[in-house]
């Protein structure tokens, strides 16, 4: 006799935001899972509407503690594609040193406060400081080098508040950049450590098989590793202007989650972040990144999400390498900013945060007010690939205890870090779904 | 560096949350020279840095602890337990209770560390701190003022007092 068992989890850990897991299965396979995303929407696109466009990246930096750069730069990004505008390669080039002190204080806490104790078998960060803390002290020393990028450009750490439309509000000189220097130096010796440390963790055995294997998407740029700008390229031939966005990805709403699930209109699920980065950029990742990766014997191409973890650290030390090379090279921009002007348009803005591709589409009137705002996380773009991994995932620990089971399910979400207080927005909310059953 | 830090926690733009700020900004021309003042905006891992070896008075509002708007939480950080609520700012960050747990772990507590929590009532956007949270920060400011002159009087190698005044 077939007996049915669920794994329930109400209340996920070390993710941001609130969200609970709900999977039923017996012997012969899964049934139903259930990424319920529970946190209220916050109709961040509904309250933008008749906010002046230059408001775009300060209201839209409060969606989220962890990357409101992210949101920022694709604010600013679609405003400017709106206006018609193209800012210097020096205010470019410090977006993109903004960005990277960004992708080291997300990643480093995830990596070392959030994931780290899934490989290891600790509750939390704190427990696991006991046995490892030298991980839990370079992990937040990294954190800070990036913080102090964040803080120098953004003009504070948490919620920075310097990045207009068109550039900078105010730009650094060489003398207040070339401190920054030293720490970062010491972070990308520490990151390279952390690479190592990472790729020796033991990861659970998971690879889909040919039928259903990962459509990963991120942008792609002829001349750089993607953060700010290039196409919207998947590994199965997507290759699309950001502009041409909806017309080949579109979002559904499903009754048990207040954020929307995102799917490629032809063909479904797909996969954003740093392992579809890595994945279709790996060339344009620095000699030190490849030659790290080459040393630890980690391929260009990586399919099993559990290692994502390693990932995320070649990233890291990408973004310190990145970091320095640009500080190297910095010119003080003659103007910390570019002139717009107000004009009835639409434009559309793709960048990468750190948990992947992150879409703004904004409509603005002749006085420049904003009629129409669209935002897409990556945590929404996840949501679905997520559920199909705990799907095909699940019949293969099915031997594990159930306390085990349930805690690889739990780690297998966080493989995403997904951010739940990102994905949660409405476009619409039908009220007959709240009368069906819930399991 | 200092030996002392005055060190706030909490949004300045959310009503009573921004009560640890407000008294951060009082305090600046008063004790400038006898602690570095510092406002962390919400990286509770960042206090590891800031408060490491050193005397630290941290200030910050509290929601539901039993008590009145503008009531005075006194705790001494390293021998009193604390309320599991106090500075929890993310799911994805770590609470103060955390970050005295992992100081513990990683050497990196500070010598003193007195607690000034105030109870406050509205924490919304814009809010504005409420009357009786307003008159709390000005007794937890005199309170901190007379520490540190108390310290200073004492000179660097006294003792600290163990608790915050009462």
């Amino acid at each position: 006799m077939t007996r049915t068992k669920t794994v329930k989890v109400d209340y996920l850990a070390r993710v941001e935001g609130e969200g609970a897991l709900y999977i039923r299965y017996d012997d012969r396979g899964v049934h139903d899972v259930k990424l319920k995303i529970f946190e209220p929407p916050r109709f961040f696109e509904g309250f933008m509407r008749g906010r002046d466009y230059l408001e775009a990246p300060d209201i839209t930096a409060r969606i989220c503690g962890i990357c409101p750069v992210a949101y920022q730069m694709s604010s600013v990004h679609a405003m400017e594609h709106a206006l018609g505008v193209t800012v210097t390669p020096e205010l470019r080039a410090l977006r993109r040193l903004l960005y990277c002190g960004e992708w080291i204080e997300s990643h480093s806490l995830h990596i070392c406060m959030l994931h780290a104790p899934d490989f290891l078998g600790y509750p939390s960060a704190v427990a696991m400081a006991k046995d490892h803390g030298k991980i839990v002290q370079d992990g937040l020393q990294i954190k800070k080098a990036g913080n102090a990028i964040v803080n120098l450009l953004g003009g504070r750490e948490v919620h920075p508040i310097n990045v207009r439309v068109g550039g900078f509000y105010r730009v650094p000189t060489v003398a207040e950049l070339n401190p920054l220097r030293e720490p970062l130096l010491r972070g990308r010796d520490m990151a390279m450590d952390l690479v190592r440390w990472a790729a020796s963790l033991p990861f659970p055995k998971f690879e889909r098989d040919m039928s259903h294997q990962y459509e990963f998407v991120a942008l792609s740029h002829p001349c750089e590793y993607p953060m700010s700008e290039g196409r919207i390229v998947s590994t199965r031939g997507l290759d699309i202007p950001v502009s041409e966005y909806d017309q080949h990805f579109r979002e559904e709403q499903v009754e048990y989650s207040s954020a929307l699930h995102s799917a490629l209109i032809e063909r479904g699920a797909y996969f954003v972040g740093p392992m579809a980065r890595y994945n279709i950029n790996y060339a344009q990742l620095s000699p030190l990144v490849k030659e790290t990766a080459e040393d630890i014997g980690f391929p260009p191409f990586c399919a099993n999400p559990f290692q994502s973890i390693v990932v995320r650290c070649l990233e890291v030390l990408f973004a310190f390498d990145e970091a320095l090379r640009i500080i190297d090279s910095y010119r003080v921009p003659q103007k910390p900013y570019v002139e717009t002007a107000r004009k009835s348009a639409t434009g559309y803005g793709a960048t990468e945060a750190p948990r992947g591709l992150l879409f703004h589409r904004y409509s603005i009137d002749d006085a420049g007010k904003i009629t129409d705002a669209k935002i897409v996380a990556p945590t929404s773009q996840n949501q679905k690939t997520i559920e199909h991994d705990l799907r095909l995932m699940l019949p293969k620990f099915f031997h594990l205890p159930e306390a085990q089971l349930q805690a690889q399910c739990e780690q297998a979400i966080r493989n995403y870090d997904p951010c739940i207080s990102c994905s949660t927005h409405f476009l619409r909310l039908d009220l007959r779904h709240s009368e069906r059953s819930q399991p | 560096m200092n030996k002392w830090v005055v060190i706030s926690l909490g949004n300045r733009f959310r009503g009573d949350d921004s009560v640890g700020p407000y008294i951060l900004n009082r305090l600046r021309d008063q004790v400038g020279h006898m602690a570095e003042c510092i406002e962390n905006g919400g990286d509770i891992g960042q206090l590891l840095d800031d408060w490491k070896q050193r005397c630290v008075c941290l200030v910050d509002a509290v929601m539901d602890q039993g008590g009145r708007v503008g009531d005075i939480v006194r705790i001494d950080g390293l021998s009193e337990d604390l309320p599991q609520n106090l500075s929890t700012t993310s799911s994805h960050g770590l609470s103060l209770v955390e970050a005295i747990e992992l100081g513990k772990t990683l050497d990196a507590l500070p010598h003193h560390l007195a607690i000034y929590a105030i109870c406050g009532e509205n924490f919304a956007i814009s809010a504005g701190l409420s009357p009786a949270v307003k008159a709390a920060a000005t007794t937890v400011e005199q309170e901190i003022v007379e520490l540190l002159n108390r310290q200073e009087a004492n000179n660097a190698r006294a003792i600290p007092d163990p608790k915050p005044g009462r």
